[in-house]
């Protein structure tokens, strides 16, 4: 997408005060076109969301069914007198009341096309809201409230995994490209496909293994219960429960994540260019610094913005294996409950952070390829 | 080589994780950690002494032996409550087992993790009734588009009932986790119990019988005027289709396609249609049937307290009048039936015995009618260590025994830390007005909550726990019993409601309204209840803050039962309307006849079958009957006032959504501010709620106290939830998902107090007699009925009954056993009887009822006829 945006220069711009200012006023209309183009990019995206997790209108008539059934198990299960001893009229009233009661309050009263609109119109203002049926874990209907005390624990479990696992695979994948062929590279070709298992399949392995039958480490959890009251001892136990967890992202991953960037490494290091540099003489290390790190940096960077935003969504059932109270739980839950603020809150999120994420890459590339100018090339005629 | 190195590799991975999945998680030594808890001396600035408890955790190996547990404990057995959360059964049962949990708080009903449990010599369990499976059917006959309905047809509804294989579904596809069930009525029931011999005569006559079912239901389907070709039913030159709506979260899914297969075998063109709870609603209950969205549905009901009276079920399940809408609209019992489940519904008898009687009938028509037929009642286990016990209730589990707190203890030492875990902890906020009502927090919750009265968890009824004792009055004709002697019954031809009784409220002058105001005529009621609480109760019951409890307390409970379903109040709530009006419907009038001792009456036009639970929470006004059943002082609940209020955050969900503010927490979360900002304000200017009433019963010497140790409370522990039960919150860490809950020092009761009802004194049943019965002879089987090996107290017994049933399996006869001695009761066939059976294999069953365990045992023995 975004080479598109950007071209290549084949010679460095004069340095002159017209070309200077010609050169902001580039970029100040680049950014405000991309901005605007992304601004309806993130509209259109967030009022899909609205209308999927909606399904069109139709989990109204899945919500009303729902207050039916659950006002009606309510009052068939109440054992107090006053309840039992209510005749059958009363009963019915008493239920068409609650009933009503519930329906105003999430709103179907309205046709859903009105609400679609002020969902939009919320999310797009970042006024999340209350949630319709989801508590934050310290029982704030704030949908802000909601994601944002899972944020932390996702950061940390997320943070942790992701980063530990790009480093290792970049560095492991940068070592192999050195040694294409060796004993190592060949077991880590071998061992690649292991990475079809997904992270909370390796994570019931290692609970077995080491909760269970060694009894090293816990079961799940964040922290121990009751959490440590010193900080210090605190984050000791969340160290703790955090070495399964981001053991099995990292095992799930690790194999197949080095693979690839082995083979993406291997393929610069066949550029002529590289060639020229070993025929010239040079150390490995330059080689691998100057002439294969440096033009593979755009992709690295772009790799790792994405790492970075797509913590915000978590992984719903890793967090539940190992009971880790994060966003994906969060997130699960709310679309178990079509809690549309909640989700539509979470998506709206991400839509932002992935649209400023896309916006700064544009400007990051400039600054460390040579190459790339911003908003340089304009239209095509 | 290096390939060859490669595979051995794998091959180890590979290996080593088949070797771990196959393990068995060794059970943990028996040294344990204990947590130690300290008095330490505070200073304290007010006047009620705050007991103050600083936990140091030291880490004591303990040789664990059985001791002799003290008598002179006083309040809960337990020094300590961890509650965290697993959401896994699975995972919970290996945490148990290797020592990490002692108690998991859910109710299990798979039966691979239950046969983990049954095996294991780590994991002790407790059982449960309460969840309960049947089929829905779609009861019109010709759907909109002109297509048939097989399930309009009674007959053929009927005929289903005999062409489901119950066990197989108990057995094969619930693992034995459920027993078969035929009928409306619960299998932990008064009813279940009392009718045991009628529904085991019901069980017989609809016992699986596929043959009997394909020949009824040729023969209405031809009626109807559909054919069979090649194997299939149609109708019109199409093939009758049956959508079943087939619910996929749990074994319903299963059942599902079992009923989708055996309608398939005998003709029908079956599609299934597979759906969550919240996708198949609009269908099943919000669709009008006759557009045929469904013609069978996997319904499933749970109930989580035992029930005393079931005799509503008739008009619940099979009238309209069971529920406003479509579905039930579309019913259409007979004349007969619809009247009798009306006068059940209504109480319209003048005895038990006619009662027993019309329900015997009812059930009769009940499984001809089946617009519904019940496939099983599930067995649900919570797992716990073997060293830990406790009284679960035989309906709700451990998560829905009110009496957890009390009598959950380790054999083998007295107080000790126990980590509890539940699928979910904190699922909402809990404030004492309409705060959280999920089954995970209420658990919790009742932990740190006194009651006046509590349901006997294996009984159903109310037991005293705050009162010394009841008078309950009841107009005469109406079919109420006693059981237990606390509450006394009495029959009255009127029972006049006295003028000043307090009938209403009037929240402008914010006073109560008199019977003598509210009435314009001298009205009565229907019955009376007359509560007297223990004669020390003010000096020895205190809130967990140190504040002493008093009348305040319970005339501003019965305040907050009209003030915010009234519109000129500032704590007015819409959502609370619809119940109070239902409320007011019967409600006559409060009376406070003694303010210390504390007495009171209660006049009602409700009542219960059971004198005793005609003796609730609510109508003691004990403060522990707030919204969903939560316990708060009046000084706790005037902060929460303010803040309504003022709209700053709400009590109820509703309001909270209405004015687009919080809905309040009394624990966590950002409400805390909000309250405690609203303390500062009643202690500044030391507000006495409703003055114009509470004025009169609550000083302001009082209230400054009352404040003061709020202030004192929430600066120790960081919350304002104050009950007075076993335990009290220590601390909450909402994101952590933990709760800790410590030893109330001050609890009135001493721990032994529940001792009784560590374990349902479920009774064991053998039958022993003559294998040979020779025609024309008079035989005698012997009943033993047995709990821990030892004879049951014959007072103790309800009923020992026996049913005969001849080679043809015909139930030929019942009767009552002869008490012989305690837990020895003799069926004596008379010669006379026996004459009347035809030679062959027949079966004596014997079943046995508990006074103290509302569920009947069944125990059979086949003998031979020559």
């Amino acid at each position: 997408m975004n080479d598109a945006a950007l071209d290549e220069v084949k010679a460095a711009p004069t340095k002159k005060p017209a070309a200077a200012l010609s050169a902001v006023n580039r970029i100040l209309r680049y950014s405000l076109v991309r901005i605007v183009m992304l601004f309806i990019t993130v509209v259109i995206v967030i009022y899909l969301c609205v209308l999927v997790a909606n399904m069109g209108g139709y989990v109204d008539e899945i919500r009303r069914g729902s207050i039916r059934e659950e006002v009606s198990v309510a009052i068939f299960a109440d054992q107090s007198p006053d309840i039992k001893g209510l005749t059958s009229a009363q009963k019915k009233e008493l239920i068409e009341g609650r009933v009503a009661l519930e329906v105003k309050r999430l709103g179907l009263d309205k046709p859903f096309i009105i609400r679609s609109f002020i969902f939009l119109k919320d999310a797009m203002t970042l006024n999340l809201g209350f949630a319709e049926q989801m508590v934050s874990d310290s029982g704030s209907k704030s949908v802000k409230l909601i994601l944002l005390e899972r944020l932390p624990p996702t950061l940390v479990l997320w943070g942790a995994a992701n980063l530990l696992l790009f480093f290792l695979t970049l560095f492991i994948g940068l070592y192999l490209s050195r040694r294409y062929g060796s004993l190592l590279d060949r077991i880590t070709l071998a061992l690649a496909p292991t990475s079809s298992a997904p992270g909370w399949f390796y994570g019931l392995f290692l609970i077995l293994i080491f909760a269970a039958v060694l009894k090293v480490l816990p079961f799940g959890g964040m922290v121990d219960a009751p959490p440590p009251e010193s900080k210090l001892m605190y984050a000791l136990s969340l160290g703790k429960h955090l070495i399964l967890p981001v053991s099995a992202v990292i095992i799930a991953n690790v194999f197949l994540g080095a693979y690839n960037q082995r083979t993406f490494f291997l393929i610069y290091s066949q550029e002529d260019y590289v060639e020229m540099a070993k025929a010239k003489g040079l150390t490995d290390r330059e080689i691998e610094r100057k002439y294969v790190l440096r033009p593979t940096l755009p992709t690295i960077i772009t790799q790792f913005a994405l790492t970075i935003i797509t913590l915000w969504t978590g992984a719903p059932i890793l967090e539940t294996i190992f009971n880790w109270p994060g966003l994906g739980r969060a997130l699960y839950r709310a679309i178990g409950l079509y809690d549309t603020p909640v989700i539509v809150g979470s998506q709206v999120i991400y839509a932002y952070l992935l649209a400023f994420t896309v916006f700064l890459l544009d400007f990051i590339y400039a600054l460390v390829d040579p190459r790339v100018r911003v908003g340089a090339g304009g239209r095509k005629a | 080589m290096a390939r060859k190195l490669i595979a051995v590799l794998g091959a180890l991975v590979v290996l080593s994780m088949v070797l771990t999945a196959c393990a068995t998680p060794t059970p943990e030594t028996i040294v344990e950690t204990v947590i130690e808890t300290v008095e330490v001396e505070v200073e304290k600035t007010v006047e009620v002494e705050v007991p103050v408890e600083v936990e140091v955790e030291k880490p004591v190996e303990v040789i664990v032996e059985v001791t002799p547990e003290p008598v002179d404990r006083q309040g809960a057995w337990l020094d300590t409550v961890i509650i965290s959360e697993e959401p896994s059964s699975d995972s919970a049962v290996t945490r148990i087992e290797v020592g990490d949990i002692d108690v998991y708080a859910y109710s299990i009903a798979e039966p691979d993790i239950a046969d983990r449990i049954f095996a294991s010599d780590n994991v002790a369990y407790e059982t449960s009734y309460g969840s309960y499976n049947e089929i829905t059917f779609n009861p019109v006959l010709e759907f909109e588009d002109g297509s048939l309905n097989p399930f309009g047809v009674p007959a053929i509804r009927e005929a289903m009932n005999w062409l489901i294989d119950r066990d197989y579904i108990a057995q094969e596809i619930c693992g034995g986790l459920a027993r078969p069930r035929f009928v409306p009525i619960n299998f932990a029931s008064t009813d279940m119990a009392v009718l045991a011999d009628v529904v085991a005569g019901i069980e017989l006559t609809y016992a699986y019988n596929p043959e009997k079912a394909a020949e009824v239901i040729t023969a209405e389907m031809e009626a109807l005027g559909a054919e069979m070709v090649d194997g299939i039913w149609q109708y019109n030159g199409e093939p009758v289709e049956i959508i079943g709506l087939i619910r996929t979260e749990d074994e319903r899914l299963a059942i599902g396609d079992y009923v989708s297969n055996v309608l398939e075998d005998i003709g029908f063109t079956v599609t299934r249609d597979y759906k969550t709870s919240a996708e198949a609603s609009p269908c099943w209950i919000s669709s009008d049937p006759v557009g045929g969205c469904f013609n069978f549905y996997t319904g499933g009901w749970v109930s989580t307290a035992i029930s005393r009276d079931e005799a509503t079920n008739f008009q619940f399940f099979y009238t309209p009048d069971g529920l406003p809408f479509p579905l039930w609209a579309a019913y259409t019992p007979t004349d007969e039936f619809y009247a009798l489940s009306t006068d059940l519904a209504n109480s319209a008898f003048a005895s038990m015995d006619e009662r027993q009687d019309m329900m015997a009938t009812a059930l009769d028509m009940a499984m001809k009618d089946s617009v519904r037929i019940w496939l099983k009642d599930d067995t649900g286990v919570a797992p716990h260590k073997t060293n830990v016990t406790l009284a679960s209730d035989l309906s709700g589990s451990i998560y829905g025994s009110q009496i957890w707190g009390q009598t959950m203890k380790f054999t083998d030492q007295v107080g000790g830390s126990l980590n509890l875990a539940m699928p979910s902890i904190m699922t909402e906020p809990w404030n004492p007005i309409a705060g959280t009502n999920w089954v995970y927090d209420m658990m919790p919750i009742r932990g740190t909550q006194g009651r006046a009265v509590v349901p006997d968890p294996f009984t159903g009824l109310n037991l005293p726990m705050r009162l010394a004792k009841a008078e309950v009055v009841i107009e005469t004709g109406l079919p109420v019993v006693q059981s237990l002697d606390w509450a006394t019954l009495e029959f009255a031809d009127e029972i006049v409601v006295p003028d000043d009784a307090w009938a209403d409220w009037d929240a402008e002058s914010q006073t109560f309204i008199t019977a003598g105001e509210r009435f314009t005529e001298t009205t009565t009621a229907k019955s009376k209840v007359v509560m007297y609480y223990e004669d020390d109760f003010f000096d020895t019951a205190k809130w967990h803050d140190g504040s002493p409890y008093t009348i305040g307390d319970f005339v501003m409970f019965m305040i907050m039962a009209f003030d915010q379903a009234k519109e000129a109040s500032p704590v007015y709530d819409e959502a609370q309307v619809p119940n109070f009006n239902s409320f007011m419907a019967a409600f006559k009038g409060w009376r406070i006849v003694s303010e210390d001792p504390f007495v009171l009456e209660y006049y009602t036009d409700a009542y219960q079958l059971d004198a005793e639970n005609n003796v609730t929470n609510f109508r003691a006004a004990h403060p522990s009957d707030y919204g969903n059943g939560s316990e708060a002082p009046w000084h706790t609940v005037e902060i929460g006032w303010l803040t309504e209020a003022n709209g700053e955050a709400a009590f109820s969900s509703d309001k909270a959504d209405a004015l687009d503010v919080e809905w309040m927490s009394y624990i966590a979360g950002p409400t805390l501010d909000i309250l405690k900002a609203k303390l500062d304000e009643a202690q500044e200017a030391n507000l006495i709620p409703y003055e114009p009433t509470l004025g009169k019963y609550i000083t302001a010497e009082e209230a400054t106290s009352r404040y003061a140790n709020l202030q004192e409370w929430f600066r120790r522990y960081g919350h304002f939830w104050v009950g007075s039960g076993p335990f009290y919150l220590q601390k909450a860490f909402p994101v952590e998902g933990t709760l800790i809950l410590q030893h109330y020092d001050d609890y009135p009761d001493m721990a032994s107090r529940w001792d009784g009802y560590s374990g349902a004194p479920i009774p064991v049943v053998t039958v022993d007699g003559p294998g040979d019965v020779a025609i024309g002879d008079e035989a005698t089987f012997d009943i033993f009925v047995d709990l821990n090996d030892e004879p049951y107290p014959s007072d103790d017994i309800s009923m020992v009954k026996y049913l005969v049933f001849d080679a043809t399996g015909q139930l030929v006869f019942t009767g009552d056993a002869e008490a012989a001695g305690d837990g020895y009761y003799q069926a004596v066939l008379s010669a006379e009887l026996t004459g009347k059976l035809e030679a062959g294999s027949n079966q004596l069953a014997a079943i046995a009822v508990s006074k103290r365990a509302l569920i009947p045992v069944i125990e059979t023995l086949d003998f031979v006829t020559k």
